[in-house]
């Protein structure tokens, strides 16, 4: 489970996020839904140990963020917006490998993981093809692929479908939604856009760094939305 | 002509030079490229430039790509063969030669980089530099920070281009200079922004200093031992010629084309 505790961040003299608290279930499908600058992506960012809190913590199966970066980062893995932005290597296969060799997994093992999960994607054909080459769609779905491979328990979705057209972006929603349902792990989606939590199980609703809204989606409603400053 | 551009980009081939071990490619690169800067007469270039003629015949590079790799540099050829022409028309033929050298380089590395994927490139500075620990100069993260920069090429063309579409939608000028400063500042904000966010996606998957892994292991086979006595020789011959001046043909020739 991921808990956070009484979180306050700040960049230079603005507080972003004030007094956040929440709790992130094993195995859950959580969506965090906000407008434009509303502290969503800043705690997202929290959830991977890519930014420390200012006051209160941020603790990943029993790992306080504070304390051990790199396990809570094997453990919560984060696609972000951009695709072109988080690929690393010029090849597909070995871009997906980046996160296998900084564990230190065996080469033969990393060859086979890589496989699985292309395979599992269905982007085996794309294997040896330089990652400048690629769609918007396919290198999300490399993006992605790098962070699987490394078998995280939960992966943070920091809008991953803003880039994409609708083909690709359905796709990547059904991929996400396949990754929750069929191998169990935790899924934190980042949106703006109320599509996209079709498939989530539970809604945070995020207005000006304060958490407005917590519960099962079902419970959202229009007057919540508004408060938020999102379309309902 | 920003959209065609696939600088230094990777192509997978089957060819013997894209098999051989990074090392000996880069070590290749440095040497061929010290040796085009030692070349003074025509007939030591036109050899020169058939052993890369070789070189990219092996490793079935298309012309087209390596056309591609010049092009950005036309203005710069272009620029150097003016100045000659107007400040000193009586060295225009040392022009062509320093032109000549440019485009060597520019080939012999985009021999490297068509044919190394980033990750062997990394690899192979990471252990060419290793001994760059004894100053404390992390090897990976310098080997990484040359592998991104060539991984970028393309990406920073393409935010170029779409910053350059937005500026002349609005009607920009790219031949006021006020609107060249319009195009660059979006840009460098860009590049910065993508950097780090390169950075974030780098250190949430793991990312260490010490490598922990290889997804490819470097090592060198029989034909890696071959290609670099083939090519010592070449560059002992070449070096032989230029400092003795003894290969036959040119000094039977006039001295206005040996010279």
């Amino acid at each position: 489970m991921i808990q956070i505790k009484n979180l306050y961040f700040k960049y230079e003299d603005e507080i972003i996020l004030k007094n956040i608290s929440l709790k992130l279930k094993d195995g859950c499908y959580t969506a965090i839904i906000g407008a434009n600058g509303s502290g969503k992506t800043t705690l997202a960012k929290h959830l991977n140990a890519l930014l420390m809190p200012a006051k209160g913590s941020v603790i990943v199966d029993g790992i306080d963020t504070k304390n051990d970066q790199f396990s809570v980062r094997k453990k919560v893995g984060f696609v972000f917006q951009n695709p072109e932005d988080q690929l690393v290597y010029s090849i597909v296969e070995e871009d997906i490998a980046f996160g296998l060799e900084n564990l230190g997994i065996e080469t033969k093992e990393m060859k086979t993981k890589v496989n699985e999960i292309m395979k599992e994607l269905n982007i085996e054909y794309l294997a040896k093809k330089n990652v400048n080459m690629l769609s918007a769609g396919q290198k999300q779905l490399t993006a992605l692929a790098g962070i699987l491979v490394m078998s995280p328990k939960y992966i943070v979705f920091d809008e991953p479908t803003t880039l994409l057209d609708n083909k690709n972006k359905k796709n990547i929603m059904e991929v996400i939604n396949k990754l929750n349902k069929k191998n169990k792990i935790g899924i934190i989606l980042i949106t703006n856009l109320l599509n996209d939590i079709k498939y989530a199980d539970n809604a945070v609703v995020m207005g000006n760094g304060n958490i407005i809204f917590d519960d099962k989606k079902s419970k959202l409603n229009k007057n919540i939305l508004k408060k938020a400053g999102l379309d309902a | 002509m920003l959209k065609k551009l696939t600088f230094g980009q990777y192509a997978h081939k089957d060819s013997i030079i894209h098999k051989l071990d990074p090392r000996i490619k880069i070590l290749a690169v440095v040497a061929l490229s010290a040796t085009a800067f030692l070349l003074e007469t025509y007939y030591k270039f036109v050899i020169f430039s058939l052993f890369v003629l070789v070189l990219i015949a092996i490793s079935k590079i298309s012309f087209s790509s390596l056309i591609r790799n010049l092009r950005p540099f036309f203005f710069v050829f272009v620029f150097i063969l003016l100045m000659y022409i107007f400040f000193s028309r009586n060295q225009l033929d040392q022009g062509i030669r320093t032109i000549w050298k440019f485009i060597l380089f520019i080939i012999i590395a985009s021999i490297l980089t068509f044919t190394t994927t980033i990750t062997n490139m990394v690899t192979a500075i990471e252990k060419l530099i290793a001994p760059l620990k004894l100053i404390k100069i992390n090897p990976r993260t310098t080997a990484l920070l040359i592998a991104l920069t060539i991984r970028f090429v393309p990406a920073l063309f393409l935010y170029a281009d779409r910053i350059n579409d937005a500026r002349l939608a609005r009607l920009g000028n790219l031949r006021n200079p006020n609107h060249i400063k319009l195009l660059f500042l979006p840009l460098l904000d860009r590049i910065f922004k993508s950097a780090s966010t390169l950075s974030d996606a780098m250190v949430s998957r793991c990312y260490t200093e010490k490598r922990g892994a290889y997804f490819n292991i470097i090592r060198l086979r029989y034909y890696d031992y071959a290609s670099f006595i083939i090519l010592l020789i070449f560059i002992l011959l070449m070096l032989y010629a230029s400092l003795m001046n003894l290969l036959i043909p040119w000094s039977l020739l006039p001295e206005k084309y040996s010279s």
